[in-house]
């Protein structure tokens, strides 16, 4: 029996809910695009080029490739600022409530002009163009810093929108969807620094996280100190922040190969900046990684050992205190700057989500598959997992994820084909 | 002919043409005497179009293409590379400042680099001074 | 046909301040074969489009300039707006007077969006329609290989109604499950009897690809078979060869003649290892067993999952001490940090090294030296067997196959997907895929997402029997072209191939369905017999003569 509608929900607009979607638009399905942000793209949007003289395959350039792709499809149905609030019906057949909660500016109307940043009386300003790689570029209204949100009269961005796409009051609509399949793609949210406390984070301001880092050079295109806007001479990289630890026991996938290429890239820029990473197992696997230690392990200061903690020094330089593994003895070593490279964890409203889905959690947190065959399908028929929102990955695996959930999808809707046979131990 | 100081530059629809956009959303300054051709591939530049921007009294012409490795369709940056060579050969030949015609590689997510490398291009070509008439 | 040319300014809803319209519009006014001239605030929304759209038709345009924001995702939306105007979607040039103008620089910025504008204009009167038309597809797949993956994928496109071909070099389909299937437990057999029994698919063993014509949707393929050459249409192929496992035996080179002088039943793969263990009560027990792992190899995974798995199943069955010799531990896959844990709590040894061991032999022990981080010394394990480590090769018809597929192959010999980052299973030239471990991929996790990447991927394309295609966009003027065959070396799609024109010479033609159109064959020809719509060479120096 055919399923009652071909149309497919996605949850999620970053790189691997577009890949989902793109390969089902592709199959001449309707899919329905659901993101809780205005903007669709997902983390990896934000992400910056590392490249040194050559491309370091990051894959970051990719992401507003596809976005743009996905965005301009005939076949995939937008729905921004909106989540999924219930779910009725079966695998083949489900009737789906999204709830759409439109913020200030209409991104239907929307023209980016700017004109309501320029009349906006508060300094900050409280309507502004959102961050350079937002798909849809619609504009802000950040409501803590609003006169209007605080109780005052101001109408001024409204006044001065050309399109009318500035209303302060906008009801919440529900909008229902019949669809025979539901692919989520929610993603992660990196691990808060602070649960390591004694690394300093929050505490210290040249203390961040891989994903500070990542925006700061997306940004500026060079690595400068937030305190003193110069470049600095010492940066340490410390690994496995909140990753094969007692509260993530798994390896986030990303992070060794992003503090390389970071590390490639600081060199490059700056060649006398010293660079220190420190870790426990240096992840090298997947094309090419071996080949970035071989080239830096000269340049770049490999040691064994995870640092306990981070303290500031006279010198106003930050201190590192950690278990040099090779020499057996607890070390402690300057730096200007330290970037804690923070894993991929579990979303904090994921929990919520597999309530109204109805899905099982694994006991990482993430989204639980249902069989360990190598199907995405979850504890739900008819509902599949793709991306980091099921376990970590980088941004080429994540790509392939979604599209076999796509693909998985595809064979529920057409009512053909199984899984291999076969299932294994892991 | 007039020698208006124009940067003629031939920049490639999956990295120069986008970081220049994106260049223009934060609102980072570059150069007013850029115009931008867009093509598909860097590879799609010929040295007769090079030429032929010279001849119209362009100060600069620059190519920008993907970083190396990561062209879309393989080799056509490090062919992009190539005819700019050869064109800056055949300027030197017609008594023209070989370092006028230049070629940049970066990725579509970096402004920083797309407004570092243009402002580079007109101060480099007002210090090589205003281009002889040479027709 | 005179140009009517229709000039549209969008002004952003008046922001960009900087850009006098009104004189904009003047200067375009008196522009040869400039029809019209409007300026609007809004173009990017409807009723400013519906608006474009009835100038087009009342004024009788048969180009269009659009001078607003940048064309990255404003011109496939316009393209559609001219065609619904009953316009060719190709008769649309674009200038970019915001982000590249208004936006980057301060102050007027008027004389420099008067010439953006002209340039496009420029353009527009070389502007050439293009269609787009449906042509049929072979509804059939050709996947080279003979294992796991390869029969996966037969069955899975079989069952979505696809006629397959399954090429297998050696005599018999599976042989590199049976090396999975023993690490990972898939009954490879089962699937291979699935596949040649199912309908849709055809399984030639000892069958060889000879060459390769044609494009996606359309590709002419000589299969050899114990001596004869068939021709086959397929509309996609899938490269599912696989790869070769070797054991590492010289990890150091001082050693490696020691060695090799042990052998016998001392040093294992993991296969042997699996074998032994499934028959417990014969032979002796080895009361001590080391893993060598990581050190000949570092990028794949499956030699550390299948070490952590069979260590483990080591200290279960056989209660030997096992010792694990690497260089790290190598846990980004599902599931792996968990099973490594389980290893260390079950008592399994890790010893990383900054080195691969020295592997000597005494008295029918094999001794393993190494420095050991950890510790910060050196020690030496006497052990009874030594699971040697697995080195991932690419299988040695890669190569060869590769250049019959015009595709390329990575630093370390497998196949290298489109520019690694866009799509995991693609290859550079459409139509051709790749899948498993011929393209490096080594842990089960990955292959299965490969498997079902590729399903879709080529559903996408051929399910329907048709695909839209521009017709024309890069064409080669037969009358002009020498058959020097450059362009066909040098596209990097395999788009371009020697056909036979009815004048009787073959001269090259470029492939609508395979062409990606980057224009790299364009810039090449040295007869410049290569048009490409849109971005001729007329075009673009038409734009550079519209500059100054």
């Amino acid at each position: 029996m055919k399923s009652a509608s071909r149309d497919v929900l996605v949850i999620g607009s970053g790189i691997s809910g577009i890949s989902s979607a793109l390969e089902l638009a592709k199959a001449g399905i309707t899919v329905h695009l659901v993101e809780k942000e205005v903007a669709v793209g997902g983390h990896s949007a934000s992400f910056c080029c590392k490249a040194t003289d050559v491309c370091v395959r990051c894959s970051a350039c990719v992401v507003p490739e596809k976005i743009r792709e996905a965005v301009l499809h005939p076949e995939i149905r937008l729905h921004t600022s909106s989540t999924v609030r219930k779910l009725a019906g079966k695998g083949g057949d489900f009737r789906v409530e999204i709830v759409h909660q439109p913020g200030p500016v209409d991104p239907e109307k929307c023209i980016a002009c700017g004109l309501c940043t320029e009349v906006c009386p508060v300094d900050p300003k409280a309507i502004h163009a959102p961050p350079v790689e937002a798909t849809p570029f619609t504009y802000v209204l950040d409501q803590g810093l609003c006169l209007r949100f605080k109780g005052e009269k101001c109408v001024l961005c409204r006044e001065s929108c050309p399109t009318t796409a500035v209303e302060f009051e906008r009801k919440a609509k529900a909008v229902e969807l019949s669809v025979g399949a539901i692919i989520v793609a929610t993603g992660f949210d990196v691990v808060d620094a602070r649960e390591r406390g004694s690394l300093g984070y929050g505490r210290y301001p040249n203390v961040m996280t891989g994903l500070d880092l990542e925006r700061l050079f997306a940004r500026e295109g060079r690595l400068i100190l937030p305190c003193n806007g110069q470049p600095p001479r010492s940066v340490a990289f410390i690994q496995c922040v909140g990753s094969r630890d007692r509260r993530h026991g798994y390896c986030s996938h990303v992070c060794c190969k992003y503090a390389m290429k970071f590390g490639g890239l600081l060199k490059y820029q700056n060649p006398d900046t010293q660079v220190t990473i420190f870790y426990i197992d240096l992840q090298t696997a997947g094309k090419g990684f071996a080949r970035f230690y071989e080239e830096y392990k000269d340049s770049i200061r490999f040691v064994r050992g995870v640092p306990v903690e981070i303290s500031e020094a006279a010198s106003g330089e930050l201190e590192v205190k950690f278990e040099d593994i090779s020499l057996t003895r607890v070390s402690r070593d300057r730096f200007d700057l330290v970037v804690l490279s923070v894993g991929i964890a579990p979303r904090k409203d994921a929990w919520d989500l597999a309530k109204v889905l109805g899905i099982n959690m694994a006991d990482d947190g993430f989204f639980a598959a249902a069989e360990s065959n190598g199907s995405n399908e979850a504890s739900v028929k008819g509902i599949f997992l793709a991306g980091t929102c099921q376990g970590p990955r980088d941004i080429p695996d994540a790509v392939d994820h979604g599209m076999a959930a796509a693909s998985e999808v595809l064979q529920l809707l057409d009512r053909v084909g199984a899984r291999p046979a076969g299932s294994w131990g892991y | 002919m007039s020698m208006k100081g124009t940067i003629v530059a031939f920049c490639c629809q999956h990295s120069g043409y986008p970081a220049a956009d994106l260049a223009g959303k934060l609102g980072l300054g570059s150069p007013e005497a850029l115009r931008i051709i867009r093509v598909p591939c860097a590879g799609r530049v010929d040295v007769i179009h090079m030429l032929r921007a010279f001849e119209k009294g362009a100060s600069a012409v620059a190519v920008l293409g993907c970083e190396e490795g990561a062209c879309h369709h393989i080799t056509g940056n490090t062919r992009a590379k190539e005819r700019v060579e050869q064109c800056s050969m055949l300027l030197k030949e017609i008594g023209i400042d070989g370092r006028r015609v230049v070629m940049f590689r970066l990725s579509p997510n970096a402004p920083r680099k797309f407004v570092d490398v243009t402002n580079e291009i007109e101060m480099a070509a007002e210090s090589q001074g205003r281009q002889d008439d040479n027709r | 046909m005179e140009v009517r040319a229709g000039v549209f300014l969008c002004n952003c809803g008046g922001a960009l301040k900087n850009i006098d319209f009104d004189a904009v519009a003047s200067e375009m006014a008196g522009i040869p074969g400039v029809a019209s001239v409007h300026v609007s605030s809004d173009l990017c929304l409807a009723p400013a489009r519906d608006r474009m759209i009835s100038c087009i038709r009342e004024e009788n345009l048969n180009r269009v300039v659009v001078a607003a924001c940048s064309p990255e995702l404003t011109e496939y939306p316009l393209r559609r707006t001219v065609q619904s105007a009953g316009l060719n979607g190709h008769m649309l040039s674009m200038a970019n007077i915001r982000e590249q103008c208004s936006w980057a620089h301060e102050g007027d910025v008027t004389g420099k969006a008067v010439e953006l504008v002209k340039m496009a204009i420029s353009r527009a009167r070389l502007l050439q329609p293009v269609e787009e038309v449906e042509v049929g597809v072979e509804r059939s797949v050709l996947v080279v290989g003979g294992g796991f993956a390869a029969v996966n994928v037969g069955l899975l496109l079989a069952a979505a109604g696809l006629r397959i071909t399954l090429v297998e070099s050696t005599g018999t389909s599976g042989s590199d499950g049976q090396e999975l299937g023993s690490i990972h437990g898939f009954d490879i057999g089962s699937l291979v009897t699935a596949a040649e029994r199912d309908q849709n698919i055809e399984v030639l063993t000892s069958a060889r690809v000879v060459t390769v014509e044609g494009a996606i949707g359309d590709f002419t393929v000589t299969i050899s078979r114990e001596g004869k050459n068939m021709a086959r249409k397929y509309g996609a192929i899938v490269l599912a060869t696989g790869s070769r496992i070797e054991l590492a035996l010289a990890t150091d080179s001082d050693s490696s003649a020691e060695y090799q002088g042990i052998g016998g039943t001392n040093v294992v793969s993991q296969d042997q290892l699996v074998e032994r263990l499934s028959r417990p009560a014969s032979g002796v027990k080895p009361a001590t067993l080391a893993f060598m792992v990581d050190f000949a190899d570092e990028s794949t995974r499956f030699s550390t999952l299948a070490t952590l798995g069979n260590a483990l199943a080591v200290r279960k069955v056989w209660d030997s001490e096992v010792y694990v010799f690497c260089r790290d531990v190598k846990v980004d896959s599902q599931g792996a940090e968990r099973l490594y844990r389980e290893a260390r709590d079950r008592g399994v040894v890790f010893v990383k090294c900054p080195a691969a061991p020295r592997i000597t032999s005494d008295n029918g022990r094999v001794m393993v030296e190494a420095k050991d981080v950890l510790l910060g010394e050196d020690i030496t394990v006497a052990c009874d067997l030594l699971v040697a480590e697995a080195v991932l090769y690419p299988d040695p018809a890669t190569a060869a196959l590769g250049s019959v597929l015009g595709v390329r192959l990575d630093e370390k010999g497998f196949y290298q997907e489109n520019n690694v980052h866009l799509y995991p299973v693609a290859s550079e030239r459409k139509g051709v895929f790749f899948v498993g471990t011929c393209r490096g991929q080594s842990d089960v996790g990955r292959v299965m997402n490969d498997i079902s990447s590729v399903v879709i991927n080529i559903k996408d394309l051929l399910s329907s029997g048709k695909i839209m295609v521009e017709s024309e966009r890069v064409k080669v003027d037969s009358e002009k072209c020498v058959a020097c065959l450059t362009c066909i070396r040098v596209c990097p799609h395999a788009a371009i191939e020697l056909r036979g024109t009815e004048g009787g010479k073959e001269k090259a033609v470029v492939s609508d369905l395979g062409c990606h159109a980057c224009g790299i064959c364009v810039a090449i020809c040295p007869a410049k017999a290569i048009e490409f719509q849109d971005y001729r060479d007329d075009q673009i120096l038409a734009q550079i003569e519209a500059v100054g």
